[in-house]
């Protein structure tokens, strides 16, 4: 594991696109998860920020997020479909080949497991021509579907080779879910990892949580969950997962600060995070030698 | 306990039956026209309103389009023809439509003109089409959207027993699996197992229809192949042949040339000829399909 493994999220950093893609740049990474926001709030229109994008020589970790799209009938339905197509063109102009999309928070929206498995089909469907793979992700205060468990089981029963897991350590580690349901997942779909961390210990409801998302979360090595977001990424290398993790990292101190100084936070927590990784995992590769 | 019959799901909800067209578009139309009657396809029927040419062979029909906009959306013709769509026959057009985009595909724009057939399709890989056409048993589209060609056989016989074998589509790396649940689920298509080919290029993914009668093929890019432009699109037609040197000698004597390169060689198995206007080359491929 190392740098070229790790990227940042725009969403982390203040300002114009192309400040964002000079800092993560300069910071020494290679990747980028971008948000729509940067496209389409881009003073100079979407083809100015895809071209941004692609000048900027980082590879696209993914595009985020397209919401509540799950379980739905009707108009509510099609009219989900229409925003899903937008977004998936979006992403293949900005040369991303994989799509996140969160559990659907809408108390309109049915949890019946085989109407979510036929909605995530279709989504799979009409990125296929597209060549962008679809990673489904648990939010922790979705209506019907809040822990990564829940969300791996509709994508395994879904069955879709471009369909696939996004694990946000925030959202695991905000509900408690326990790691050991890791040992559930196929490391091979497993399409996106998510790291935060978050500065208090416990979060007492969905309200602190919704806000601690958005607006508290912190790199792994700085918050006080250190040592869970570290077993999860060296659990996750252990089952053999060499996909890329990307910073998730909402935090409203960390968007009025000058961005070379959130880049460099962000350089220092894949250390950290590596550091601890390559640590714990010495042991066990001489214990494989004798 | 009741008693269960074990009866097997419907292979082909769609009634898919063959192909009924499939098309070019090109810039150069008279140029691939000359190409294509070394082939054997000979020009029926003009289209009323766009510059479109049938072509036609034994149960072969072949579009060429050089309109201008010759796909809604999409870019002009280039000079290279391009394979841009294949038209399957089904039992109900607007039925397959409706169901492929239930389950996710991408509609295509309608492009009828006045008095002229809508022809339901979706859009498949890259800017490519699959239409669907239910008339092709009492009167065909044809009738309505061409104008025969004075003078013309309207039904010119196959040369050598050629029909549609299938088509070579190109696909991106690690790509099949995603390509296979397409055709899989929208169309009804499934897997060959691994190891069984036709012809004389076993390579990839094969695909059968559900009706038997045509066979799609996946490639995804050769090995240590970086160096090699591969981007996704339909790359070549195979045609059937019950003896493929019997038809290798007829076209031969009409001026076709043959790959003979590496393992590239005619055989009873197959051929493959050599590549025309910068893009266009024919797989033959041994077949007794009757289509």
């Amino acid at each position: 594991m190392n740098l070229d493994h790790f990227g940042m999220d725009t969403i982390t950093l203040a300002g114009a696109l192309e400040g964002k893609l000079r800092a993560v740049r300069d910071a020494g990474f290679a990747q980028v998860m971008l948000s729509a926001r940067d496209v389409v709030g881009h003073p100079d229109g979407e083809a100015a920020a895809v071209a941004a994008v692609r000048e900027s020589g980082l590879r696209v970790t993914g595009f985020q997020v397209l919401r509540d799209f799950e379980g739905l009938a009707g108009h509510l339905h099609a009219y989900k479909v229409d925003v899903a197509k937008a977004m998936l063109g979006m992403c293949r102009d900005l040369g991303s080949e994989l799509l996140l999309v969160c559990s659907s928070t809408l108390t309109h929206g049915s949890g019946d497991p085989e109407l979510v498995v036929r909605d995530l089909r279709k989504l799979a469907m009409l990125a296929v021509p597209l060549g962008i793979r679809i990673a489904y992700e648990a939010l922790s205060w979705g209506k019907h579907v809040n822990e990564y468990p829940q969300a791996w089981d509709l994508v395994e029963r879904a069955d879709r080779a471009n369909l696939g897991l996004a694990l946000d350590s925030f959202h695991a580690l905000a509900t408690g879910a326990a790691l050991d349901g890791l040992e559930g997942l196929d490391p091979a779909k497993v399409f996106l990892v998510q790291l935060a961390d978050f500065m208090w210990q416990e979060i007492r409801s969905p309200e602190e949580r919704i806000n601690t998302a958005r607006h508290f979360r912190v790199f792994p090595g700085e918050g006080v969950h250190g040592v869970e977001v570290a077993a999860l990424v060296r659990r996750l290398d252990e089952m053999g997962y060499r996909g890329d993790y990307s910073f998730e990292v909402f935090n409203d101190d960390y968007v009025q600060l000058p961005l070379p100084v959130v880049a460099r936070r962000a350089r220092q927590s894949v250390k950290w995070l590596t550091d601890q990784v390559s640590r714990r995992s010495l042991p066990i590769r001489r214990a494989a030698k004798r | 306990m009741t008693a269960k019959e074990a009866l097997p799901e419907p292979t082909n909800p769609l009634g898919v039956d063959g192909i009924e067209f499939i098309e070019y578009a090109t810039s150069q139309p008279q140029a691939l026209g000359t190409v294509l009657q070394t082939m054997g396809f000979m020009p029926v029927a003009r289209h009323r309103s766009r510059e479109v040419m049938l072509y036609r062979q034994g149960s072969m029909n072949l579009i060429v389009n050089a309109h201008p906009d010759a796909l809604p959306g999409l870019a002009a013709p280039t000079a290279v023809p391009e394979l841009k769509a294949v038209a399957l026959r089904v039992r109900d057009a607007a039925y397959a439509w409706r169901r492929a985009q239930e389950l996710g595909a991408w509609e295509m724009p309608i492009r009828a003109s006045a008095m002229e057939l809508n022809i339901p399709g979706i859009h498949g890989a890259a800017d490519t089409l699959i239409y669907f056409v239910d008339r092709y048993k009492d009167f065909s589209i044809y009738d309505v959207d061409f104008v025969p060609l004075p003078g013309v056989a309207p039904r010119p016989p196959a040369l050598a027993g050629l029909h549609y074998f299938g088509v070579v589509q190109t696909i991106g790396p690690d790509r099949t699996a995603d390509w296979v649940d397409f055709y899989r689920t929208l169309l009804d298509f499934s897997v060959l197992p691994t190891g069984q080919y036709f012809g004389i290029l076993p390579k990839g993914t094969l695909l059968e229809s559900p009706c038997h009668k045509f066979y799609l093929q996946l490639l995804e890019p050769p090995p240590a192949s970086e160096d090699i432009v591969w981007t996704e699109g339909l790359l070549r037609i195979g045609l059937g042949a019950p003896d493929v040197l019997a038809a290798t000698r007829a076209l031969k004597s009409r001026g076709v040339v043959f790959v003979d390169r590496g393992a590239v060689q005619t055989s009873e198995k197959g051929a493959l000829t050599q590549v025309h206007l910068g893009g266009v080359t024919f797989e033959l491929v041994v077949s007794h399909l009757q289509p």
